[in-house]
Parts: structure tokens; C-alpha cells; sequence
């Protein structure tokens, strides 16, 4: 009988749906830093994924770490199976179609399949110029599935079309991919108040799960597109209080998957806890 | 024993970049960029420059707060968890400064077409992408000849200069990497010239003992510099992490374009010995290696 935690953070959350993701013989990467997905990948790696195969930095298939905010580059390089270069991880993993999940984010999504990390506003004359899509405009059409995660679910992030489409899904439905080579999978966006998926598209975002607490209501009304609202919807599947453990003693004993949650006045503060943390963990300060 | 010895000081940049110049830049987000280079660059005033990066943080920021570029090529250009990159931000927010953006895989397999001396290679790229639109010069819709399938081009990058942050070296030029390589080789591939700063500069029969970790070869560097610490206030993977301390010093004084003068003067435009003392000295190094070596395995 699994014990489903009482306390737990939206971050956590969150963080075990995403880990509910990777399958066992998963290929996941790891892009940027986004201590959330590492979290998640990690997590599963040590729980029902052991045979998954992560990637991060130039380590290949390395040993499941404890999470901190400054380490994650060395922790994956001295626990990796192979260290390679990036041309080698695309050409291994990402042409070749051999990615499974590369959680990504956005500044704005739309009901489309498409991802803005470029500009907000007129290309030419951007209101923000956002940081760019890295590997995430590729990674998010040829790897198996695509998985988002939002933090903020919210009207600014999910519109109706992105004023600039960094990177799109571009082939959605099941057969369409397979005739071009790309293997099916879905689109899933994992946020703070639900789980929604499109998997065909000429069809809508559905909504799959309602956090614990959060009504259709909510979701509806903090999207900027039409969504498809099942007569039933179930509640996301909370996390155990075994999940809620790995990640606060093993995982993330530092708290790094909460500090995009924290609001803006608080992010430096908090990061700057972390980062004490860490020094009194060898020894100073 | 080899005689040539490609070993420079850091002010011997200047004999290779030139204002004006294509400068690729090694590293990827706050690791491995070749930062003691970047300082040199501005304490020599060298201007005009296009940089290029596949995933820049600090060492693209500062270049720009600095006043250095003229236009950027990048994917991605972040201080990741310490927020956008500041004077990224204002310098094409405000000052419209020119850019290029290009997604990741192209800007890898652009540069992997500059090693090869062809034009372009094709991919399945972007389909979709409005960077395709918008930078047709890097981007082309081709079929391919044998299966009429269609593919993206994407068009060779030649930098004038590239210059990464390695492990170690000998004089000879042959170059050690133990950690993130990112596209350093690559860029080393594709560029006309290459100066390389390295942690130690050793004896050859050192590079001889380890060669499955000699990752350029000697014929495809210029320069070599022994910059210890030289990636600060990025990491050098697995021998030091990124000094997020400092990082957090930078994003306050680039808060305004004023503020950001004073970090020009305070870190920047002295010796970079000097620099080394502003940032904490011994002390700090020793607590960037030592978050390093002391990883938890679950």
C-alpha cells in the first residue's frame, strides 16, 4: 500500500510527475541547469528507472548524484560511464532519434506545439530579449516524447501563438512521425496546477490531471487557449512519502528544486542559503 | 624531442586576434569558457569583434558590457538560475546591437562543416523554426539528391580565431581535456587560428603517459597559455566548479550599464594575477576545487 505524503511542495510535485516520465530504459538528457528536471531524472533513476541512461554535460550514463547548485557539472563528469562532445551527443542521440525525454521550458507555449525562448514582442524590436533556444528547438521535434515544464501556469506563458516560434513539435500525430522517421510520443506539459497532453494536431491540449486542490476552473482560466476538459478528470497522483524523502535526505537535501517557485524578492536570499549550505558541507564557513 | 614551442604569454594575443576579427568561443553555460583570454581581450581594447557560441553566459556578457562585440552569433546566452544575461539583454533591448541567432544543432554542425571544408551539411533541422525565416543566410530548404527527402542546410561556420580553456598542455601544442568539452574541438576544427589557455603547461613525456585524454591535436593550435584558474569565474569540469560567489557580485554591478564600468575597473583592467586576488585568492580556489572533488554518488 503506497503512503501518499501530507506535506510536500509544489516543486516536489511537480518534480515526481516528471519523474513518472522516464521509463526504465529511457535515453533522457539533461540541457541546462534546471535543478527541477535533474531532480526528477535522478529520482527515477534511483527508483522504478535504474536502467535509464542519463545524460548531462559530456557525461554519459553517469551515476545518480546527490543534486546540489554548484555541482552538478563535476558530480556527472567524475560519476560518468563516458565522456563525449556534443557533436557526438547529437549525432548519437539526437539525430538519430535515440532521445527519449529532454524536459524543456519556455517563456511562452502555444496550442500549437510551438516554443518561444527568443523574444517577447516584435523580433526586431523585442519588448525582452529572452536567453534562446539552445538545443531545446530540435531536441523538442526529434526526441520520443515532448515534455514541458511551467512553474507558472499563467496567460504570459501559455498563449495563443508565440510571438516567435524558436522551435515547434512540427510532426504531432502518431503516423505522421513514424512516416518521416520520428518516433510517436506525446506532448505534456507538467505545471504548477495540471498535467496537459496533445497528441494529435488537428485535436486541443486535454486536460489529464488536476493537481490536489486545483479546479477545471483554474486551468481554464489561466490559459490563453482553448483546451479539451473531460467530463472526469482524475487528480494528479501525489508523492509517497518515500519520494518526499529521497529527494529532501538524498536527492535534493539542499532544496534546489524549489528555487523557481520561490517569488522574485526571495530568489537571491534563498539561493544564497543554498550556497552556505553547500560551503558548511565541506567544511567552511 | 620536439623543438617548436608554441607557449605565449596572455598579452601575446594580440598577435593573433585582431580587431574585427570572427572569435569562436569555447565553453558552454557557466563551464569551461576561456575567461583570463575574454579579460585580455578587453584590457587590450580589441573591438569590432563577432563572437560566436553555442551556449555563452558570462564570458559573452562581459565581452558585450565591455564594449568589445559587433555582432554575436549565439543559441543561448544565459546566466541560467542567476537570471538572464544582463548586458545581453540591454545591449539589444537598448543599443539594437546585431545578432544572430541560430539554434544549437546548427551552430555545431555549421562548425562541423567549417573542420570539413564543405559549405554547408544537411540535417533534419528546425522544420518550423522562425529562425530559419529570419536568418536565411545560415538556413537553406534542400532536397536530398539520392531520396528527394527534405532537409535542412546549415551553412559552414569559419571562425578567424577560436579560443577555449583547457587541462593542461605541452609547449608543442597537444591539448588535454578531462571534463566538458562542449564544442571546443569542433571550434578548434573550424577556425583559422587557435590560442588555447590551459590550467599547467607540462612536459610532453606527462601528455605521452594519458594520451586517450589529448583532445586537440598540436597542428591545430597556434598558442598555448598557461592560465591557472584561467575559466573563473566558470568551472574547469572536474577540477573546480563555478564560482556562483562572484557570479553574484558580476549580476549586481551589471544591474545598471553605469554599475558595470566599476566591475571594468575593479576586476578587469589590472593583471590578471591581480584579478586573482580580487576574487578571493588562494582561499577561494581551494573552495572551488574542493566543491569539485567532494561529489555525493547515490
Amino acid at each position: 500500500m503506497k503512503q501518499y505524503a501530507k506535506d510536500y511542495t509544489v516543486g516536489e510535485l511537480m518534480c515526481v510527475t516528471l519523474a513518472r516520465e522516464i521509463e526504465d530504459s529511457d535515453v533522457v538528457v539533461l540541457g541546462s541547469f534546471t535543478p527541477l528536471a535533474y531532480a526528477s531524472y535522478i529520482l527515477a533513476k534511483i527508483t522504478h528507472a535504474p536502467n535509464s541512461c542519463l545524460l548531462a554535460y559530456a557525461a554519459v550514463d553517469f551515476r545518480p548524484f546527490q543534486l546540489s547548485f554548484i555541482r552538478a557539472e563535476s558530480s556527472a563528469t567524475r560519476g560518468a560511464a563516458l565522456l563525449w562532445t556534443m557533436l557526438e551527443d547529437l549525432n548519437s542521440v539526437h539525430l538519430k532519434g535515440r532521445g527519449d525525454v529532454e524536459a524543456i521550458s519556455s517563456i511562452q507555449a502555444d496550442q500549437y506545439g510551438n516554443i518561444n525562448l527568443s523574444v517577447v514582442g516584435e523580433y526586431d524590436k523585442p519588448k525582452l530579449r529572452g536567453p534562446g533556444g539552445a538545443g531545446a528547438p530540435e531536441v523538442i521535434k526529434m526526441h520520443r516524447k515532448m515534455i514541458g515544464y511551467f512553474p507558472s501556469h499563467s496567460k504570459m506563458t501559455f498563449v495563443p501563438k508565440v510571438d516567435v516560434i524558436t522551435g515547434t513539435r512540427y510532426l504531432i500525430g502518431a503516423q505522421e512521425r513514424i512516416k518521416s522517421g520520428y518516433r510517436p510520443g506525446p506532448i505534456r506539459y507538467i505545471t504548477n496546477l495540471c498535467v496537459i497532453t496533445k497528441e494529435e494536431k488537428d485535436k486541443p491540449f486535454r486536460i489529464d490531471f488536476l493537481h490536489p486542490g486545483v479546479k477545471v476552473e483554474d486551468v481554464v482560466n489561466n490559459t490563453g487557449f482553448p483546451l479539451e476538459v473531460p467530463a472526469s478528470i482524475p487528480e494528479t497522483e501525489k508523492p509517497t512519502e518515500e519520494q518526499v524523502r529521497l529527494l529532501r535526505e538524498e536527492v535534493d537535501p539542499y532544496g534546489t528544486i524549489n528555487f523557481d517557485f520561490k517569488p522574485g524578492k526571495e530568489r537571491l536570499g534563498y539561493l544564497k542559503e543554498m550556497l552556505n549550505k553547500e560551503l558548511q558541507a565541506i567544511g567552511y564557513a | 624531442m620536439p623543438s617548436e614551442n608554441k607557449v605565449g604569454k596572455l598579452s601575446d594575443i594580440t598577435k593573433i586576434i585582431k580587431e574585427g576579427d570572427k572569435v569562436a568561443i569555447g565553453g558552454s553555460w557557466l563551464g569551461g569558457h576561456p575567461m583570463a583570454i575574454i579579460r585580455e581581450i578587453i584590457r587590450n581594447k580589441i573591438k569590432d569583434l563577432t563572437a560566436i557560441t553555442v551556449v555563452g553566459s558570462i564570458d559573452i556578457d562581459l565581452l558585450i558590457g565591455a564594449g568589445c562585440l559587433k555582432r554575436l552569433m549565439f543559441s543561448f546566452v544565459s546566466m541560467e538560475a542567476f537570471g538572464l544575461a544582463p548586458n545581453f539583454r540591454r545591449a539589444i533591448e537598448k543599443e539594437g546591437l546585431p545578432y544572430d541567432e541560430i539554434t544549437g544543432l546548427a551552430v555545431i554542425i555549421g562548425l562541423e562543416a567549417g573542420g570539413r571544408n564543405v559549405p554547408f551539411l544537411p540535417y533534419r533541422g528546425p522544420f518550423g523554426s522562425d529562425l530559419i525565416k529570419y536568418r536565411p543566410e545560415f538556413y537553406k530548404n534542400i532536397k536530398c539528391p539520392f531520396t528527394g527527402e527534405e532537409l535542412i542546410a546549415a551553412a559552414a561556420i569559419v571562425p578567424d580565431v577560436a579560443i577555449i580553456h583547457a587541462v593542461r598542455a605541452d609547449k608543442t601544442g597537444s591539448i588535454q581535456m578531462e571534463g566538458t568539452t562542449g564544442s571546443d574541438i569542433e571550434m578548434m576544427r573550424a577556425a583559422k587560428k587557435r590560442i588555447v589557455s590551459v590550467e599547467e603547461i607540462v612536459p610532453s613525456e606527462e601528455i605521452w603517459k594519458h594520451p586517450e585524454k589529448t583532445k586537440v591535436p598540436k597542428f591545430q593550435v597556434d598558442m598555448v597559455i598557461e592560465a591557472p584558474l584561467g575559466a573563473h569565474p566558470t568551472s574547469c569540469a572536474p577540477h573546480y566548479v563555478f564560482d556562483a560567489w562572484h557570479i553574484m557580485k558580476y549580476m549586481e554591478y551589471a544591474a545598471s550599464a553605469e554599475t558595470f564600468k566599476k566591475y571594468i575597473q575593479d576586476y578587469v583592467m589590472k593583471p590578471e594575477w591581480e584579478y586573482l586576488e580580487a576574487i578571493g585568492g588562494m582561499r577561494q580556489a581551494s573552495i572551488l576545487r574542493r566543491l569539485a572533488r567532494e561529489v555525493k554518488f547515490l
